[in-house]
């Protein structure tokens, strides 16, 4: 199964959408991370290579987050992995909710990681109010 | 002539100087434009760079420089950490293994330092960011360092550039970081990013001075 | 077309997690899958379409499959539904 990465700058709305999206399935890995390393608002490239490296398996890992330097951040995470696990890890332009519930779903059906990173990308068109 | 490496400690210490000096002043310009946190996050990240910078100091001057950017990378938590953090680790690149600097190592430190920053934020001058600082002042180094003078005045032309690159951020109209969302309304406020690149330039110079 | 009609009777409707379990089940068959509610239909395989049609507790919905399998993916998404996805 893809593995899930949900980054923001804060940690408690990081573990908020993580508890959300496992809903969906209890068995994909799914990882939260926000906060800088003295708990302030910000991303910790360092605390997302961990987090990446948590849930990494076979199947690779889709990287969500919220806005602005958490994507930063996130790209640099994944240029300190390894080099064998970069080509693994995809960032994703999914809004981070959506984009994470739809993860969830799409990795617990066993889709790859390029059809669980373009389902959760076309959760920027979700119609709210149908 | 060439820069030794107590005056490289002296200049990452003079940065954090700095930054605690203008963490207002940085703070108020980002407040303007952005989030406002510029200068607390300056000032946080130079703070665990002091912090750490005993444990590195005995090493070489690229371990000394990594260790800068790591620092920053984990302390700094908005984007000017990635940035930053980004723009010291490639000065450490180029001057790993080296106890001493010369104008052809800071030349090449200030270039590489450049492109990370643009790899890493995808600016370009122009964009009212840390670049219209940086890569006026990466010019004028190598320009001055061609004609064979002394670090001093090298540094001295790389942050007469800095500042005019810093001030020409005033009238732009920001594509980048969250001054973006304002359109129209970030013209008329100075770029922070560009304003804290310009202090890291001149705190470096500062050392070569005294 | 195989069609049938559904009554919502789980406590949290097609959402969150009953929505994905009805994904789930939906793409263990070839046949197009559609709900509808309301004039509105969506795909029955998409997450996102069968949580934007925000079917709660009560409400009907129309389930039609198209395809080879499409009886036997109407008859396993229905007793999906009738047994409440598994909630009390």
């Amino acid at each position: 199964m893809v593995g899930v990465v949900i980054v923001s700058h804060s940690l408690k709305a990081a573990e908020g959408i993580k508890e959300i999206a496992q809903q969906m399935g209890r068995d994909v890995p799914v990882a939260a991370v926000g906060g800088t390393a003295d708990g302030q608002i910000g991303t910790d490239p360092l605390a997302i290579k961990e987090a990446i490296e948590g849930v990494m398996g076979s199947d690779g890992v889709l990287l969500l987050v919220d806005l602005g330097s958490a994507v930063l951040n996130t790209q640099l995470a994944v240029e300190m992995l390894e080099d064998e696990g970069q080509d693994q890890v995809v960032l994703s332009n999914a809004p981070i909710l959506e984009g994470a519930v739809v993860a969830v779903v799409e990795s617990a059906m066993g889709h790859n990681l390029e059809q669980v990173k373009k389902a959760a990308e076309e959760a920027i068109h979700m119609e709210k109010l149908l | 002539m060439k820069v030794a490496k107590d005056q490289i400690v002296a200049m990452i210490k003079e940065m954090a100087i700095s930054m605690a000096e203008n963490k207002i002043f940085l703070t108020e310009l980002d407040s303007a434009i952005g989030d406002g946190d510029h200068g607390i996050n300056m000032d946080r990240g130079f703070r665990k760079v002091l912090e750490r910078l005993p444990t590195v100091v005995d090493k070489d001057i690229g371990s000394i420089f990594k260790n800068v950017g790591m620092s920053l990378i984990s302390a700094v938590g908005g984007a000017a950490g990635p940035l930053y953090g980004t723009y010291f680790m490639e000065f450490g690149k180029v001057a790993e293994g080296k106890e001493e600097l010369s104008n052809g190592d800071f030349k090449m430190m200030l270039a590489a330092g450049l492109e990370g920053i643009k790899r890493r934020g995808k600016a370009v001058v122009g964009e009212k960011t840390m670049v219209d600082a940086l890569e006026p002042a990466a010019e004028a180094f190598a320009v001055a360092a061609a004609e064979d003078k002394a670090p001093l005045a090298c540094f001295q032309a790389a942050v007469a550039a800095a500042k005019k690159g810093k001030e020409a951020t005033i009238p732009m109209l920001a594509k980048k970081g969250r001054a973006h969302y304002l359109g129209e309304r970030s013209i008329g406020h100075q770029d922070p990013g560009a304003t804290s690149s310009e202090l890291v330039l001149r705190s470096m110079l500062k050392v070569l001075e005294s | 077309m195989v069609e049938t009609t559904l009554k919502i009777k789980n406590k949290s409707g097609l959402h969150l997690r009953p929505a994905a379990e009805f994904v789930k089940k939906a793409n263990e068959f070839q046949a197009n899958i559609t709900l509808e509610r309301g004039g509105k239909v969506v795909n029955g395989k998409s997450i996102i379409h069968v949580q934007a049609l925000g079917v709660r507790q009560g409400m009907t919905i129309n389930l039609r499959a198209v395809g080879v399998d499409a009886e036997d993916a109407v008859a396993a998404l229905s007793e999906l539904v009738n047994n409440k996805f598994g909630e009390e």
